[in-house]
């Protein structure tokens, strides 16, 4: 009876190993454990045994349906293990699925760039509006009555409000400077802000010009404060904004609302300075007006040019975004197309 | 403007070994924008001066001739040249081997090798002057005429740069760094800059003195246009060609050389940057008078337009009218011809605005007229006529003065300046010593003294036409002088008031960064101004939009009162590349009302507000969707970017939307924007052909941001909450906000019932027409238990029965 027991071991042990899923095992379970299972069959047995045998012949056939019990369970967590695992056909190289796909205008980013480098160092952000009076275009800032700038050729004024006195005479604005003698006239010296915005010039336009483009103006006002530290403050920015250190030069320039002007040149980053056809093979590039406020321009936003001073520069966002990713027509910024814009993540 | 190196050592003596790259970049740090530098001389190289021995028919062609050429390399050169003026003993230019010149005159430079020309072997090439780049100063007569160089004291094998005198550097200066500049349009000014820049001496000048002649007649009746007037009368002269040298100068920094005359006056100009003309004196009846013109009075230019003057330009008039527009250009009346014997030349000066705005009027702008719009001071004259008085002496040296007069109307008062030393320095950031200043300074012009803390400034007369009038100006020329990277960088010193902080700025940042970064839109920019058509079919209204008067195109007048016009355009554009996609826009619009101006009382502004709009473009078949994903991008929005929540209602349908999927946002009582999908008419007006798309615009002025984020934190639950889904059929009209009211009622009375949530909506098979099947998901729990089903299953259930009785509904089984 020994063999025989020993026997059914080996074979319901190979039988449970060789189910292949939850329905067979159970099949296998019964035809062992069931009640007319061949273990129970044993245990059928064991009263006709001779009683010294029964005792240790009951203990045998216990012993046996316990490790047929655990046999079925270490099984059954086989076969679930199995169940749940990835077929090995399965296809890693498939593309991944996109999160949702968006993102701001590339000179929207170039601005945000700015601003953060702008407030870390604990600038102001300002905004202001379109358009704006000849009053704050032109008469505040210093220009000359006559300055070609104000003519329709240069500056979109308004139909209906194109005559008169400079303060009824509106146009779109055509630089931020106009905006930046509000900041200063409703603010308490001194001051520290950047001031982003688009604006706007009567003009052909071509892959280079623009008639709406976006300018960048940063301007410090402190009681002394020495163009030198200006150019500090410059490569900073640049330095941050491009992610490495870029030389920066400042030589001789005009613009009205400045005294003294300079015209700011960069270091050209793709040739480093030894000359290339982006920088016309001079090792730099000029990329933005900058000096400080002219004494007119201070006395316009009540402040006394004796007293203060400061720094201002005026960043071409266009064209700094252009260097960043190689683009070569600026139209292409306006033109609200998705296969230009869907490039700048 | 061009600048010749040899003629700027007429005025500065440069040093031989001078950098030239150096002297480009010296300026251009300091004064001038250099941006090119070019010698002259290289387009020339291997062109020689070549000595015609024998010229012989050539025995395969007519019309070419083979020539014995001596280039004084111990050879006698076969050349085939088709020229018709070759004569044995003839000078001409000899394009050799490896040299590069233009064929006729047109196309790219070629090089040039030896060939054989109809059978015959030919070294280089005879060329004309068309061919070397000279026409313009060596005018031929016809195309076949070689240029001739036997004039010249050069013998053969000399190269033509040396021949011709024009081994020199050409300075390319942008004009736009010298607007502010009138000193610096001549040489003269830039070889002050120059001589200050290395402290050399600057070449002096003598006046004129006319001697005891007649005084000639001259009337100034507006002398705030012209200050001054100065008239002379020439007698002995004809019209020929200049002297070489001069022709060479005025050619070689980009003018025309065409006689003597003209010459003189342009030499003068390009030299100091004083325009001069010259009028036939038989042309000019009883005087010359300076005078506003009559409206309508006509006048025939030189470059034969005849202009309608306005009584806003001057005119330089005779006895029986106008015979020039002064400071533009002359008139053909009194041109000079073939057979002019005297003239009178005209040195005078102009004041700018009323030159500029006289040759903008008639789109006639001139070398003169550019000079003159920048301001010239009236003491250049003297040394303009000391010049052009020595010129004239010494092309016609039998010339006799006969008449002259000089009107002085207007004198110009050289500025004064007092600058504080200390505030100097201040500015600066360092001390230059004194007699450094004054060394560079007096060498630009400036008188300076000092007492002990001020410097004391008189400007030159030059500089005191607008250029130099406050002592920040004297700062500029300090810094400049000693040179901008002369400066040591200097950290910047501010105190510290406090961490900026902008929420109005914050919440447009991350609207916009919110709308694509987690609603996967595209921000777009677009114009202004608008297409008279898109405004007409979206806005269907041009009352209260402002308009440019001077626009970018004829039917794009309107600037912006909406951002939906030029963002459905957009929409249109993009709808041929992509079928689905949503973009949007953040930019001012404005209204023509609500004038008004915190800034200044003289001012008045128009209704100016920031908005944002956005569209979501798709498949027409998926309008649902499309529009519960913008009102979902719309609802979110406060949440998520920490501003005032906003409620959508129904009070004013859009013109341009679809006459049932519309909603206006309102902030409080507020309307502050609206979300609808564009009709299908105004869709196709604007050029939207297949897709359907849904657009919301905001008046983000009017948002109103959080001081801080608001929502509170909530435990989480103890015991669980179960999502119980029920599907019910309604009346197709039914709205999902009638059935959210319905099944809330419930949560009041019944504690259990904790959230409804709508899952989905269905039509179409198995649902009866004009029925719809709403699956809505309850949210049963409680927050001091574990909830038994016959709990859950009595909560659900009375739900159900609170939406048959107040809609109709019924349980879908």
């Amino acid at each position: 009876m020994k063999e025989k027991l020993e026997k059914l071991l080996r074979e319901g042990e190979a039988a449970i190993r060789s189910t292949k899923n939850e329905t067979e095992l159970q099949e296998v379970k019964g035809s062992i454990l069931g009640k007319q299972g061949a273990l129970t069959e044993f245990l059928k047995e064991i009263p006709k045994l001779a009683a010294e045998l029964r005792p240790e012949m009951g203990r045998v056939v216990n012993e046996a349906k316990t490790k047929f019990n655990s046999m079925i369970e270490a099984r059954r967590e086989e076969l679930k293990l199995k169940a749940a695992e990835v077929p090995a056909d399965f296809d890693y190289t498939l593309p991944g699925i996109a999160p949702s796909m968006g993102g701001l205008h590339p000179i929207t980013q170039m601005r945000y760039d700015l601003d953060d480098a702008f407030r870390s160092m604990g600038f102001e952000i300002y905004q202001e509006d379109d358009i704006t009076s000849e009053l704050y275009a032109f008469d505040k800032l210093n220009f000359p009555p006559n300055h070609p700038a104000r003519e329709s050729m240069d500056t979109y004024w308004l139909e209906g409000h194109d005559k008169g006195d400079a303060g009824d005479k509106l146009c779109l604005r055509p630089h931020l400077t106009g905006g930046s003698v509000r900041y200063l006239q409703t603010h308490k010296p001194p001051y520290r802000f950047v001031y982003p915005g688009r604006v706007y010039r009567n003009e052909t336009t071509d892959a280079r010009h623009e008639r709406a483009f976006f300018q960048y103006e940063a301007l410090i006002v402190d009681r002394d404060f020495t163009f030198t530290a200006g150019k500090v403050m410059i490569k900073s920015i640049l330095s941050k904004v491009f992610g490495r250190d870029v030389p920066v030069r400042m030589r001789a320039g005009f613009f009205p609302f400045v005294e003294p002007g300079f015209e700011i040149d960069m270091g050209c980053l793709v040739c480093g300075g030894k000359g290339c056809s982006v920088c016309k093979h001079v090792g730099w590039i000029e990329i933005m007006p900058g000096g400080t406020p002219h004494p007119n321009v201070l006395r316009a936003a009540g402040l006394d040019p004796d007293e203060f001073t400061g720094f201002y520069v005026n960043i071409g966002l266009d064209r700094l975004v252009m260097m960043r990713y190689g683009v070569d027509d600026v139209r292409l910024f306006h033109s609200a197309d998705l296969r230009f814009l869907q490039q700048f993540h | 403007m061009k600048v010749s190196l040899n003629w700027l050592k007429d005025y500065v003596k440069l040093p031989e070994d001078m950098d030239l790259k150096k002297l480009a970049f010296d300026l251009t740090m300091s004064t001038v924008e250099v941006e090119n530098v070019t010698e002259l001389a290289r387009q020339f190289d291997g062109i020689l001066v070549g000595e015609l021995k024998e010229v012989q028919p050539h025995p395969n062609a007519d019309r070419l001739r083979v020539c014995k050429v001596d280039i004084a390399d111990g050879e006698i050169h076969d050349i085939v040249c088709g020229g018709s003026n070759l004569v044995p003993g003839m000078k001409v230019a000899v394009a050799c081997p490896g040299s590069w010149v233009r064929w006729h005159g047109e196309g790219e430079p070629v090089e040039i090798k030896n060939t054989k020309l109809r059978g015959v072997a030919s070294y280089g090439m005879i060329c004309a002057s068309v061919e070397v780049g000279l026409a313009e100063l060596f005018p031929a007569e016809e195309e076949t005429q070689i240029l001739d160089l036997s004039d010249f004291d050069a013998p053969a094998g000399t190269p033509l740069s040396k021949a011709l005198d024009l081994e020199d550097v050409i300075l390319e200066i942008d004009n736009k760094s010298m607007t502010n500049r009138p000193d610096l349009w001549g040489h003269y000014g830039i070889a002050r800059e120059i001589s200050a820049l290395y402290q050399l001496p600057l070449a002096d000048w003598k006046p004129f003195a006319p001697g005891d002649v007649a005084e000639f007649p001259v009337v100034i009746q507006d002398p705030d246009r012209c200050p001054r007037y100065i008239g002379v009368k020439l007698e002995g002269i004809e019209v020929k060609p200049a002297p070489f040298y001069m022709r060479s100068r005025i050619w070689r920094v980009g003018m025309r050389p065409i006689n003597a005359l003209v010459d003189i006056t342009n030499y003068v100009m390009l030299a100091l940057g004083q325009p001069t003309h010259v009028f036939d004196s038989n042309q000019i009846t009883d005087y010359i008078c300076v005078r506003r013109a009559q409206e309508k009075e006509e006048l025939l230019l030189l470059n034969d337009r005849t202009l309608a003057l306005t009584k806003e330009d001057l005119v330089i008039a005779d006895s029986e009218g106008a015979v020039a527009l002064a400071g533009v250009m002359g008139g053909a009346r009194d041109s000079v011809l073939p057979e002019t014997t005297s003239v009178i030349l005209e040195v005078a000066n102009f004041e700018a605005a009323g030159v500029r705005s006289t040759a903008l009027r008639f789109d006639n702008r001139t070398e003169a007229s550019a000079r003159y719009e920048k301001s010239v001071d009236p003491e250049r004259c003297d040394p303009a006529l000391s010049m052009a008085m020595s010129l004239f002496a010494e092309i016609y040296p039998s010339v006799k003065v006969t008449a002259f007069s000089d009107h002085y109307v207007k004198k110009l008062a050289r500025k004064e300046l007092d600058v504080e030393l200390d505030w100097l320095n201040r500015r600066l950031g360092k001390r230059i010593p004194n007699q450094q200043i004054a060394a560079k300074l007096k060498l630009l012009g400036f008188d300076i003294s000092f007492t002990s803390d001020v410097m004391h400034i008189v400007v030159p007369t030059w500089r005191s036409t607008g250029d130099v009038g406050i002592k920040a100006d004297i700062m500029e020329e300090v810094a400049r002088m000693y040179g901008y990277e002369n400066f040591e960088p200097t950290t910047i010193v501010t105190s510290f008031e406090g961490a900026v902080n902008q929420l109005d700025m914050d919440l447009v940042r991350k609207i916009k960064e919110y709308l694509a970064f987690r609603c996967g839109l595209w921000e777009v920019f677009t114009y202004p101004w608008m297409e008279d058509e898109t405004v007409n079919a979206v806005l269907q209204s041009t009352e209260g939009i402002l308009k440019l008067s001077t626009p970018p195109a004829p039917n794009e007048s309107y600037i912006r009162s909406s951002l939906l016009p030029n963002l459905c355009r957009a929409v249109a554009e993009n709808e041929r590349y992509f079928s689905e996609f949503s973009i949007f826009e953040e930019a001012q619009v404005f209204h023509d009302s609500d004038y008004q101006s915190p800034y200044d009382e003289r001012e008045k502004l128009p209704s100016q507000r920031r908005n944002l709009a956005a569209a979501f473009a798709g498949s027409g078949e998926k309008v649902q969707e499309l529009f519960r994903r913008a009102k979902g991008v719309v609802e979110n929005m406060p949440r998520l970017t920490h501003m005032e929540a906003f409620s959508m209602r129904r009070v004013e349908k859009p013109v341009w939307a679809d006459d049932t999927v519309w909603l206006n946002l309102y902030l409080g009582e507020q309307r502050v924007g609206n979300l609808a999908l564009l009709s299908r008419k105004v869709s196709m007006a604007v050029g939207i052909k297949n897709l359907a798309a849904v657009f919301f615009e905001l008046d983000l002025d009017a948002l109103k941001p959080l001081r801080s984020r608001t929502n509170e934190f909530s435990h989480l639950a103890e015991y669980p909450m179960i999502d119980y889904d029920l599907s019910m059929l309604f009346d197709a009209q039914i709205k999902w906000e009638n059935i959210e009211e319905s099944a809330l009622k419930r949560k009041n009375r019944e504690s259990y019932l904790q959230k409804v949530a709508f899952v989905d909506e269905y039509k179409g098979a198995q649902i009866p027409a004009g029925k719809k099947s709403v699956t809505i998901r309850l949210t049963i729990g409680s927050e001091e238990k574990t909830l038994k089903s016959e709990e859950i299953e009595k909560c659900a259930d009375s739900v159900i029965k609170q939406l048959e009785k107040d809609l109709k509904g019924e349980l879908r089984r």
